[in-house]
């Protein structure tokens, strides 16, 4: 057996295009989705990533800002412009890029930003309806893209084992809390798991999100299952690689991602639906005055 | 093996014992812990359930007084008290009864409660900092679990712990805070295929389901420490809990006992999050 190859970026074109019809709808009512992106610093990849959102908001039809402030910024400017866009009727997502220089505490900023514009789900509140399993929040990106490429390939969830290999604030605790809202029975693994194998073994979706190259090898994969590869490791030879020896497990799984090309292109993706949500509940809040056209 | 007791009841009182050395420096501070429980209409279940909260608040030296609501008031009314209560210096923490009459929107107005002051744990920015691994207040009852374990120095870093069951306000939180001490943490519920194929491998077991006898004897790897959360009532008044205890005990190193075992904890727990509450008001945590 040979596993299907999980296209990420077809998914998210596929997304995107699906996205886009709303925006459409939005902007036939008067409404632009408008994404806020606050960086601090001169951090060659946060620069490039918030390259990479605002190409992506254009695709799509979204109108996108960055606030940028200098390296050596204190918390006070940053959180009054985080205010000001709260304020601010054009922006419906707002997200700061991480990771900040030391002198700033990433919870304070994450923690201003409205609940309603947070799109990239890290405030506590929205962390917290994970918790709870309330559907009208904003789940963070990469987990919500992980979902995404399962359902978008039809891989059953519900009763399903499934392992999040890493507990990490950002993908493998939320991830695992969202899957057990689908009714998965959920196992999460980490660097303290003794034994990982025992674990990875029962998985009929196994998700990896451990930043170690080759961690998962095929004896450690359930025959049949479906293989999520979340790391992207850069190895001494250059090339990118995710957590999962691509080539043997593929010949176990019955689908896997790879890296690059698998959950990469969805995080961005789920940024925008994300933020496309935020706009339609804004509309759907202010139907009042929002004048009715087309 | 026949498997050594968890007597919740005697950690409680070892609980209520440190809670009141740090009450009394919080007195000697000038600080009295305050503990406010919001109650809507009638409920007999409820009414027993805050008589004892303020007895045992009563017993160490907090503060504690119910604000009694009649059970066709408005959100707003219920708003407006939260609000109070939350400015309210001599008041560290807040609970709302549930259950609340259907007409109540109980997620809102648990979201109205100040973080600082949710010793229930129940508001989501709570429930968020379990996820982001800076608990401020935690659930009770999962914290009881967490404090039973401790006090019988149960290991829990690096083993394998499985929760059976995945309510918002207990299996969920328990297993964040199980991850968060390094424990691989499986979560099972009633979808789950083959709950004997996680059971067996669980050196801790965490029940909390509502299902009596779902866990047995043979379910169970040996020497594991099985911790029961269920509470149910057979048809003939007996309460036992959602394992077997006969053949759970038989494998088990220790065993929680229903009644008198995380039962018991969850008073304590809560009179802990208000101490713990007003300690952080003045800066003493």
């Amino acid at each position: 057996m040979t596993a299907k190859i999980i296209d990420g970026n077809a998914v998210a074109r596929h997304v995107r295009s699906e996205w886009k019809k709303r925006v459409d709808v939005l902007k036939a009512h008067g409404i632009t989705p408008g994404l806020a992106v606050v960086i601090v610093g001169n951090n060659p990849a946060s620069r490039l990533y918030v390259r990479n959102k605002v190409k992506a908001c254009a695709e799509v039809g979204l109108h996108s800002e960055t606030h940028e402030f200098p390296a050596d910024t204190d918390e006070a400017p940053i959180i009054q412009r985080i205010a000001e866009l709260n304020r601010n009727p054009a922006i419906h997502g707002i997200l700061v890029q991480l990771p900040l220089p030391p002198q700033l505490e990433t919870r304070h900023l994450l923690g201003a930003i409205a609940i309603d514009k947070d799109v990239d789900g890290f405030h506590l509140y929205n962390v917290g309806g994970l918790v709870v399993g309330e559907n009208n929040i904003f789940p963070p990106c990469t987990p919500y893209g992980v979902q995404c490429l399962l359902e978008y390939e039809h891989i059953p969830i519900e009763g399903q084992n499934v392992v999040v290999v890493g507990a990490s604030n950002i993908v493998g605790k939320p991830m695992a809390l969202m899957l057990m809202a689908k009714d998965a029975t959920v196992s999460i693994c980490h660097i303290k798991t003794r034994d990982l194998a025992q674990y990875t073994i029962l998985a009929d979706i196994l998700i990896v999100a451990a930043g170690c190259p080759g961690l998962i090898t095929a004896p450690m994969v359930k025959r049949g299952a479906a293989v999520i590869d979340v790391g992207i490791n850069r190895l001494p030879d250059g090339r990118l690689a995710g957590d999962v020896d691509f080539d043997s497990v593929k010949e176990k799984a019955s689908y896997i991602t790879p890296v690059p090309g698998g959950v990469g292109p969805m995080t961005v993706t789920m940024l925008i639906c994300n933020t496309v949500a935020a706009a339609e509940r804004y509309a759907a809040k202010n139907a009042e005055k929002i004048p009715a056209s087309a | 093996m026949t498997a050594t007791l968890l007597d919740g009841a005697a950690i409680a009182r070892q609980v209520y014992a440190q809670l009141k050395q740090r009450i009394h420096l919080l007195h000697s501070r000038g600080v009295q812990p305050g503990l406010a429980a919001i109650l809507v209409g009638e409920n007999s279940a409820s009414r027993i359930y805050l008589k004892n909260k303020a007895q045992a608040c009563h017993d160490i030296g907090v503060h504690s007084e119910i604000l009694r609501f009649a059970a066709d008031c408005t959100e707003d009314q219920v708003f407006a008290t939260l609000q109070n209560l939350n400015a309210d210096p001599r008041i560290h923490g807040i609970l709302v009864q549930l259950p609340l009459p259907s007409h109540l929107n109980s997620g809102r107005i648990l979201q109205a409660i100040a973080p600082a002051k949710d010793v229930d744990g129940f508001n989501w920015v709570n429930l968020g900092a379990m996820v982001a691994g800076h608990t401020l207040l935690a659930p009770c009852t999962p914290l009881g679990v967490m404090t039973m374990l401790d006090y019988a120095r149960v290991p829990i870093e690096g083993r394998s712990a499985v929760v059976v069951g995945r309510s918002a306000i207990v299996g969920k939180p328990l297993a964040l805070m199980l991850i968060a001490r390094g424990a691989t943490v499986s979560v099972c519920s009633s979808k789950t295929a083959d709950l004997r194929q996680y059971t067996s491998m669980a050196d801790i077991l965490v029940v909390a389901v509502g299902n009596p006898g779902l866990v047995d004897g043979s379910m169970i790897k040996p020497g594991a420490v099985v911790i029961d959360v269920g509470i149910n009532r057979l048809p003939g008044g007996k309460l036992v809990g959602d394992v077997d205890f006969a053949s759970a005990s038989r494998v088990a190193s220790r065993i929680t006992p229903v009644p008198g075992g995380v039962g018991r904890m969850t008073v304590a727990m809560l009179l802990e999050n208000t101490v713990t509450a007003a300690e952080r008001s003045v800066g003493m945590d």
